[in-house]
C-alpha cells in the first residue's frame, strides 16, 4: 500500500509541477486577434514628451536592442533588455512585479517590427499593461526634438502604403499590364480533413 | 484477490476512460508561451522581396503568398499569385485551412511588415509552421523590385548582381519590355499535333 501511496505522490507532484509553467495563455486567439486593434496598446510618440519632461513615475521604458545599439543611443531613462533576454525568469518575474503595482511598460526595438512578436506575447500571457512604441526608435530619433508635434503625424502608424502600387507597379513604357499576372489560374492547396467530423464549419 | 490489483485494474479503467475526451483533431498543438516568445526573437521567419521575386519567377510551387490587407487594397494591387485573408478574418475555420499544408511555405504580405507579422505570431501560436513574413512589405517591394536603384562603382559586385536580378524582376512584373520597341506585334501560331485517333493520345 505504501508503495502505491509513493508512486501516486510522485505522478501528482509531477502534474502539479509540470502543469504551472511560467507563462500561460490569459487571452485566446479571439481576444488576442481583437487585442491587435486596441489602441490602448500603444504609446505614442508624442507621449514620450509627457514621459521624458514631467517624469512620470508610472512607466517603464524597454529597449530590446542589442547593448551595443543602447550603448550608442537610446531614450532617456530607458532599461536595456536585449530580445533574447525576454524569456528570462528574473524579467518575467520583473514584469509581474511591475504589472502588480500598475506600472506600464513600453517596448521598443529599432524599429516597430523588432518589438511587435514580444509585445503581442507579453499581452497575450495577461500582461495588459505592457505597450509598444509606433515607429520604434528609428521614429524617435527622427524626430526627438520635437515630439510633441508628432500628435499631428501618423506617419509613423503601421501599414500606410508608400505609394500607389497598381500605378507605380504599371508598365513603364505605357504598355498594358500583361494579362497573365491577373489571370494566371491559382491553385489553392488546403490541408485535408482527416475526418467529417473534425471540422465542420 | 490482492486489493492492490483492483485498485490499480480500476486505475487503468479511469485512465483509459479518460482518453475518450481527447479530441481528434489535425489541427496542430498550440505553441506554449516560452516556446513562442523564442521563436519571436529569432529573426528566421522573414524573407526579402527578392527570395520572394524569385520565387514567384521560378513559380516555385512550394510558395503561398497570403496578402493580409483588407479586400479592398488587395483588389488594387496584390502580388501575382497571392491569396487574400484579412487579417481580421484570419481564424476563420476556412482560412486557417491554408497553413499547416505538408510542402507549403506560406509567405505573409502586406503594406509593411507589423501586420504580416502579426498573423504569423498568431499561426504560430496555433502551432503552424513553414509560415514566413516579407520584410519590408509591399512598400519595400515597390522600393527594390518594382524600382530598383542602380548602385554606385564603389559597391560590390555582389550590390550589383542584386540590381541585375531586380532589374530583370521588375520587366517580369511590370511586363516592360527591355529597351526594344518591338511591341509585340508578331502572332505566334501554334501547331498542334493532331490525334490520329481517339485511342492513341490518352495517358
Amino acid at each position: 500500500m505504501a508503495g502505491i501511496a509513493v508512486v501516486l505522490a510522485i505522478i501528482v507532484a509531477g502534474i502539479i509541477i509540470f502543469s504551472r509553467p511560467l507563462l500561460s495563455y490569459k487571452e485566446d486567439m479571439h481576444a488576442s486577434l481583437e487585442d491587435l486593434n486596441n489602441k490602448d496598446a500603444l504609446f505614442y510618440p508624442w507621449q514620450l514628451n509627457d514621459l521624458l519632461k514631467n517624469n512620470m513615475k508610472n512607466v517603464v521604458l524597454f529597449d530590446i536592442r542589442n547593448d551595443y545599439d543602447f550603448s550608442h543611443g537610446h531614450i532617456p531613462g530607458a532599461e536595456n533588455i536585449q530580445a533574447r533576454d525576454l524569456t528570462k525568469r528574473d524579467f518575467i518575474k520583473r514584469l509581474r512585479k511591475l504589472k502588480g503595482n500598475n506600472t506600464t511598460v513600453v517596448l521598443y526595438g529599432d524599429d516597430q517590427l523588432q518589438a511587435n512578436g514580444p509585445w503581442m506575447l507579453f499581452r497575450q500571457v495577461g500582461f495588459n499593461n505592457v505597450k509598444i512604441l509606433p515607429g520604434g526608435y528609428q521614429y524617435y530619433v527622427k524626430h526627438q526634438d520635437d515630439l510633441a508635434a508628432t500628435k499631428t503625424d501618423s506617419s509613423y502608424m503601421e501599414g500606410i502604403p508608400g505609394c500607389d502600387y497598381a500605378k507605380e507597379a504599371a508598365p513603364k513604357d505605357g504598355s498594358v499590364l500583361r494579362e497573365s499576372t491577373e489571370q494566371k489560374p491559382v491553385v489553392i492547396l488546403r490541408r485535408k480533413k482527416t475526418t467529417a467530423v473534425s471540422g465542420g464549419c | 484477490m490482492n486489493k492492490k490489483y483492483i485498485f490499480l485494474a480500476v486505475l487503468m479503467l479511469v485512465l483509459a476512460f479518460g482518453t475518450v475526451f481527447f479530441k481528434e483533431t489535425n489541427r496542430p498543438k498550440e505553441t506554449p508561451p516560452e516556446q513562442l516568445l523564442w521563436d519571436i526573437i529569432r529573426p528566421n521567419r522573414y524573407v526579402t522581396t527578392d527570395q520572394v521575386a524569385k520565387m514567384i519567377i521560378q513559380g516555385d510551387p512550394s510558395l503561398e503568398i497570403i496578402d493580409v490587407r483588407n479586400d479592398d487594397e488587395y483588389s488594387r494591387f496584390s502580388l501575382p499569385g497571392a491569396i487574400n485573408i484579412p487579417l481580421d478574418s484570419l481564424l476563420n475555420r476556412n482560412n486557417l485551412l491554408y497553413f499547416g499544408v505538408p510542402g507549403i511555405n506560406v509567405v505573409f504580405i502586406a503594406n509593411d511588415d507589423i501586420a504580416s507579422d502579426k498573423a504569423w505570431v498568431l499561426t504560430k501560436r496555433l502551432g503552424f509552421n513553414g509560415t514566413y513574413v516579407m520584410k519590408g512589405g509591399l512598400n519595400r517591394w515597390m522600393e527594390t523590385i518594382i524600382n530598383p536603384k542602380e548602385p554606385s562603382v564603389e559597391e560590390s559586385s555582389k550590390a550589383m548582381a542584386t540590381y541585375e536580378f531586380r532589374k530583370g524582376a521588375m520587366m517580369y512584373f511590370t511586363g516592360a519590355k527591355a529597351g526594344s520597341l518591338e511591341t509585340g506585334s508578331a502572332t505566334v501560331t501554334i501547331k498542334r499535333r493532331k490525334k490520329t485517333s481517339a485511342v492513341a493520345g490518352g495517358c
